[in-house]
C-alpha cells in the first residue's frame, strides 16, 4: 500500500484477526482468538482487570509481540496495511507510536531534546525538519521548558510526557498507550486525555488507550473494548459498556455509573457532563447535602471528632506533636533537580495522629515523595525537623525490597513472622517472592519495612506508602484498602501519597494537599475532595455537593433528594 | 539524585572527543590491566585512569569507582588468602576450617590477590570514567552501523551503566528502609538483584529502541560526523599505550610471579611501561595556546549555551 494511501487512511489503523499468543514458557496463552478492527481516527479504550491481556494486545499491535518477546503466535495483525507479525517494531515505527506503563524504561537518551529527536534521526530526517518537529511536539505537550533538561532529573510525570512526545513526534497514524496516566496527577492526567482527543480529532490519529481509571477517559472514547482472560469480552459504545459491566464485571464500572446504578437511575452516564444532563432532565438533583447523615471516613458527623491538624494554641499543639505518629515542624528540604538546588519542601508543618488515615496529594513535583523520604530519614532537611514513630515507608517499587528467594529468608524469626501477620501474609512464608502476585509482593515489601517496627502488641507506628495504586485495578485497590483498614484498626497512622482521588476518597480520613512544597489545604477528605475541579472525585464533580465524594454517599443523597 | 557515574556534559577534551577516540583511550588502559600482572604496571594503569577521570572533571565517578574497586580488590585479596595455600612465607596458621581444610595465610597469596584485585579496580575506574565522560547518546549512534540489528546489544553497551546506577540508588534506599528485624541485605543478594533487575530493564530499554526505529538502518549521512580536535590526542595515546604494553610484554616488562616466593620485576622495561602508561593519564588535560584563549572561550560559551539544544540544532550551529 502506498504511503499516500496510508496517510489518507484507506486502510484500517489496526486490524487483528484470530490472534492467539502465548509468552515463552507460559502455561496459558495471554491472548485467545482476538479479533478487532480500529478505523482511522477512532479513539478506542481498552478496559479490563490487571493481567487480562490489554498490554499484550498493545504489544502485538506495535510489533513487540512476537518480535521482541518471542513466544508462539497465531492469527493476523495489520497496522495501516502492514503485516505487523512479519514487519516487526522497527518497520512499524513510522506508523505506530507506543507508550508503555513504565516511563523510566522508555527513555534511551540523556537529554529530553535528544530523546524526542531520536525517532526522526533514526528515520533519516533532515536536521531542520527534526528541529521543527521537536519544537512542535514539545509545544503540543507543554514541555518546551524541559527540552534542555537531562532525563535523569525528571519526575515520573515529566518522563511520561517526554516518552509520549517521542512516540508522537513522527506523527504516527496509530497511537497505543498503556496506562499513560498512572504516574500523572489529576491535572496532568486530564490534560493528557484531552490532548489525545485533540490529536485524534485534528490530526486523525487513531488512539488505542488501555486504562484502569476509566472515569478519566470514558467520555473521550468512541468505543470500548473489554479484555477478559485474553479474550474480547465486550466491544461497543461506552454507554453499552457500562450496562455490560453491571452484569459481567462491576469492578470496571466508573464511580458515576456506580452512583447511578445504586440510585437506580438510567441510563448509566459515560462522564460528568452526561451524568449532570441526565440528573437535570429527571429533576433528580439532591435537595440538600447536609440533610443526609451517611457515614464516610471523610465526613465529619455531628458529635464526631476526627484527629486533624487544625491551628491551635501552643500548648495543645505541643501535646499533639508529642503524641503524633508523624510530627513535621517548619520542614525545609532542598534538592538538586539538574538545574541547580531548589527548595522542594518549604516550611511544612504537619502532624499525623495514631490511627489516622491521611492522603497526601498534589501535582507532580509538589513534594509528596520528598516529604515521605524526609520523614523516613532518607533526606536531610536544611531546616526544621520531621520526627516519625517507627515509620515504615514503602516506595513506588515494592520489588526493590525483595532480594531473597524465600519469603521466610527476608523476614526471619518472631519479629519477621509478626510483620508478615500484620499484612496478612503469614501463609506465604515458604513461597518464592517471584511467584507472588503484584498485590502480594506489595504486602511482603510492606512487611519487610514493618519488621521490628511493631510495638510489643504488634501495633505499627506510621505506615507510609508512595503511589501504591499504580497499575492496579479496582479489585486490587479494594484489597489494599482492606489492608489499610486493618493496620489503622491496630492503631497505625497511615499516610499515602497518591494521585488517585477515587482511592483517596475511599481510604482517607483526611487529605493534605501540597502545592510547590507547601501545604495548601488540609482537612477532612470529603471536604477537600469535593471542593475543586481537579482534586475532586467523579461523584463530587457530578453532584457538586460539599462533602459528598463516594458513590454510596451520593446514591443515598440522591435517594433522599430525588423528586 | 544523580548517580556518580551519570554522564554530565562538560567542555573537557575527553567529553568532546569522538566516541571511538575516547573508548580507544580508556580501553587501552583496560587492555594493560588484563595483559599485565605486575602490580607496578597495574598501579600505573590505575593511577592513569584516575588521573584521566580527575582531569576530565569526573571526580565523583572516580571516587565512587575507587571505593567500589578497592572494596572488591580487598574482597579478592581476602578470598585468595583463605583459599590458596601456596607460598613460602606463612604469616598465620588458622587451623582447620570446614570446606577449606587447613588454612595458612601466606604473603605470596596476599600479593597474588592484590594483583588480581588491582586488575579489577583498574577496569572499574576506567569504566566509571567512560560512563561519566562519554555521551551515551553518541555511543548509541556510533553503535548503530555495527549493532543496528541488535538494539539489545546497543542498550547494554550504552545504557546498562546508567540504568544500573539508577537501580542501585533505588535499591540502596530500599535497603535503608528495611525494618530492623528484616534480614539485612547482604552484598551478594543485592548484587544479584541489581544485575538481574538492570538486565531486565536494559531489555525494556532495548524494546524502546526498537520502537524508535533503531534497527531500521535509516539513510546514511543524515547526521554529520562530529570530529573533535582532541581525537588525534586520544587515538595517539591509545596507540602508544598499546604498543608499549605489547612490546613491553614481549621483552619481559611483566616480570612478576607470586609463587613460591614473590618476585616483582623492576627492570628498565617495566619502569618504562609504567612511565608511558602513567603519562597517558594526562591525555585529557586541557591545553590552551596563548592567543587562542579569547577565541576559544567565546566558542565554549556558545557550546555551553547549546548543550540543551536538540542535536539537529547543535549541528546547524556547528557545535
Amino acid at each position: 500500500m502506498s504511503e499516500l494511501a496510508i496517510r489518507r487512511g484507506a486502510a484500517p489503523a489496526l486490524a487483528v484477526e484470530g490472534l492467539t499468543y502465548a509468552y515463552p514458557r507460559a502455561t496459558a496463552p495471554a491472548l485467545v482468538d482476538v479479533s478487532l478492527e480500529v478505523a482511522p481516527g477512532e479513539f478506542v479504550l481498552l478496559a479490563g482487570r490487571s493481567a487480562s491481556g490489554k498490554s499484550t494486545l498493545l504489544r502485538a499491535a506495535c510489533g513487540l509481540v512476537p518480535h521482541f518477546h518471542g513466544g508462539e503466535v497465531g492469527g493476523r495483525v495489520e497496522v495501516v496495511g502492514m503485516d505487523a507479525i512479519a514487519a516487526g517494531p522497527g518497520e512499524l515505527a513510522a506508523a505506530v507510536g507506543y507508550l508503555a506503563q513504565d516511563p523510566e524504561t522508555q527513555v534511551v537518551s540523556t537529554t529530553v531534546a535528544a530523546e524526542i529527536e531520536l525517532p526522526l534521526e533514526m528515520r533519516g530526517d533532515a536536521p531542520g525538519d527534526r528541529a521543527r518537529a521537536v519544537e512542535e511536539v514539545a509545544l503540543a505537550l507543554a514541555i518546551p521548558h524541559l527540552l534542555g533538561r537531562a532525563v535523569d532529573t525528571l519526575s515520573g510525570g515529566e518522563l511520561q510526557r517526554v516518552a509520549l512526545a517521542a512516540a508522537l513526534v513522527t506523527r504516527p497514524r496509530l497511537v497505543l498507550l498503556d496506562e499513560p496516566t498512572s504516574q500523572l496527577d489529576p491535572v496532568s492526567g486530564d490534560e493528557l486525555i484531552w490532548l489525545l482527543r485533540r490529536l485524534n480529532e485534528e490530526w486523525g490519529v487513531a488512539v488505542v488507550l488501555a486504562e484502569h481509571r476509566l472515569e478519566r477517559c470514558l467520555a473521550a472514547a468512541d468505543r470500548v473494548v473489554a479484555v477478559e482472560d485474553g479474550r474480547i469480552g465486550f466491544d461497543g459504545a461506552p454507554r453499552d459498556f457500562l450496562a455490560w459491566t453491571r452484569e459481567a464485571d462491576p469492578t470496571l464500572m466508573t464511580p458515576a455509573a456506580r452512583l447511578f446504578s445504586l440510585a437506580a437511575i438510567e441510563p448509566l452516564p459515560v462522564g460528568v457532563r452526561d451524568a449532570r444532563r441526565v440528573l437535570g432532565e429527571r429533576g433528580a438533583w439532591p435537595v440538600e447535602a447536609s440533610a443526609t447523615a451517611v457515614p464516610h471516613p471523610g465526613k465529619v458527623l455531628a458529635g464526631e471528632t476526627l484527629p486533624t491538624d487544625r491551628p491551635s494554641r501552643f500548648a495543645a499543639l505541643r501535646k499533639r506533636r508529642e503524641n503524633a505518629a508523624l510530627a513535621a515542624a517548619n520542614l525545609w528540604v532542598e534538592l538538586d533537580d539538574g538545574e541547580g538546588s531548589r527548595d522542594v519542601l518549604r516550611g511544612i508543618d504537619l502532624n499525623v495522629a495514631p490511627g489516622e488515615r491521611v492522603a497526601l496529594m498534589g501535582r507532580n513535583g509538589a513534594g509528596k515523595s520528598t516529604l515521605l523520604r524526609a520523614a523516613a530519614g532518607l533526606l536531610d532537611p536544611v531546616a526544621g525537623r520531621a520526627v516519625a514513630d517507627r515509620m515504615a515507608l514503602l516506595t513506588q517499587n515494592p520489588s526493590d525490597y525483595l532480594v531473597r528467594e524465600r519469603v521466610g529468608d527476608e523476614l526471619p524469626g518472631a519479629p519477621g513472622l509478626a510483620a508478615l501477620r500484620a499484612v496478612g501474609m503469614e501463609h506465604a512464608i515458604d513461597a518464592d517472592p517471584r511467584d507472588l502476585s503484584g498485590g502480594e509482593r506489595q504486602r511482603l515489601a510492606l512487611a519487610i519495612a514493618l519488621a521490628g517496627r511493631l510495638d510489643g502488641e504488634g501495633v505499627p507506628g506510621l505506615v507510609a506508602l508512595d503511589e501504591p495504586t499504580r497499575g492496579m485495578d479496582r479489585g486490587r485497590k479494594d484489597d489494599l484498602i482492606a489492608l489499610i483498614d486493618g493496620l489503622a484498626a491496630q492503631g497505625a497512622a497511615v499516610l499515602i501519597a497518591t494521585h488517585d482521588v477515587e482511592f483517596a476518597a475511599e481510604f482517607a480520613h483526611r487529605v493534605v494537599l501540597l502545592g510547590d512544597g507547601v501545604v495548601i489545604a488540609d482537612g477532612p477528605s470529603a471536604e477537600i475532595l469535593s471542593g475543586g475541579w481537579y482534586f475532586a472525585t467523579e461523584v463530587a464533580r457530578v453532584l457538586d455537593v460539599p462533602g459528598v465524594v463516594t458513590p454510596e454517599h451520593g446514591a443515598t443523597l440522591l435517594a433522599g433528594g430525588a423528586a | 539524585m544523580r548517580s556518580a557515574f551519570a554522564y554530565i556534559p562538560r567542555r573537557g577534551p575527553l567529553q568532546q572527543a569522538r566516541v571511538g577516540a575516547a573508548v580507544s583511550y580508556l580501553g587501552a588502559l583496560v587492555v594493560v590491566a588484563f595483559l599485565y600482572s605486575n602490580p607496578l604496571v597495574l598501579v600505573a594503569a590505575g593511577l592513569a585512569a584516575c588521573m584521566a577521570g580527575w582531569l576530565a572533571g569526573a571526580r565523583s565517578a572516580v571516587r565512587a569507582a575507587l571505593r567500589m574497586g578497592l572494596g572488591l580488590a580487598l574482597l579478592i585479596v581476602i578470598v585468595n588468602a583463605l583459599v590458596v595455600d601456596r607460598g613460602e612465607t606463612v604469616l598465620a596458621r588458622l587451623g582447620h576450617w570446614p570446606l577449606l581444610g587447613q588454612v595458612d595465610i601466606t604473603l605470596e597469596a596476599i600479593v597474588a590477590g592484590v594483583s588480581i584485585g588491582l586488575r579489577a579496580a583498574v577496569t572499574m575506574v576506567a569504566f566509571a570514567v567512560y560512563s561519566a565522560c562519554v555521551d551515551p547518546d553518541r555511543v548509541l549512534r556510533a553503535l548503530r552501523p555495527v549493532a543496528a540489528r541488535s538494539a539489545l546489544t546497543a542498550s547494554l553497551v550504552s545504557r546498562l551503566v546508567p540504568v544500573a546506577a539508577a537501580d542501585a540508588g533505588r535499591l540502596r534506599d530500599a535497603a535503608q528502609l528495611r525494618g530492623p528485624a528484616a534480614a539485612p541485605v547482604g552484598r551478594g543478594p543485592l548484587a544479584r538483584r541489581l544485575l538481574a533487575g538492570s538486565l531486565d530493564r536494559a531489555v525494556d530499554v532495548a524494546a524502546t529502541l526498537e520502537l524508535r526505529g533503531y534497527s531500521l538502518g535509516g539513510p546514511r549521512g543524515a547526521r554529520r560526523r562530529e570530529p573533535s580536535r582532541h581525537d588525534a590526542r586520544f587515538y595517539a595515546a591509545a596507540v602508544v599505550v598499546l604498543a608499549a604494553a605489547i612490546v613491553g610484554k614481549v621483552v619481559g616488562a611483566d616480570d612478576f610471579h607470586a609463587y613460591p616466593r614473590i618476585h616483582i620485576g623492576t627492570g628498565a622495561s617495566t619502569l618504562a611501561v609504567c612511565a608511558i602508561v602513567l603519562v597517558s593519564g594526562l591525555a585529557p588535560l586541557r591545553v590552551r595556546r596563548k592567543g587562542r584563549i579569547a577565541k576559544e572561550s567565546a566558542n565554549s560559551a556558545g557550546r555551553v549555551r547549546a548543550t540543551g539544544l536538540p542535536p539537529s540544532l547543535k549541528e546547524a550551529q556547528g557545535v
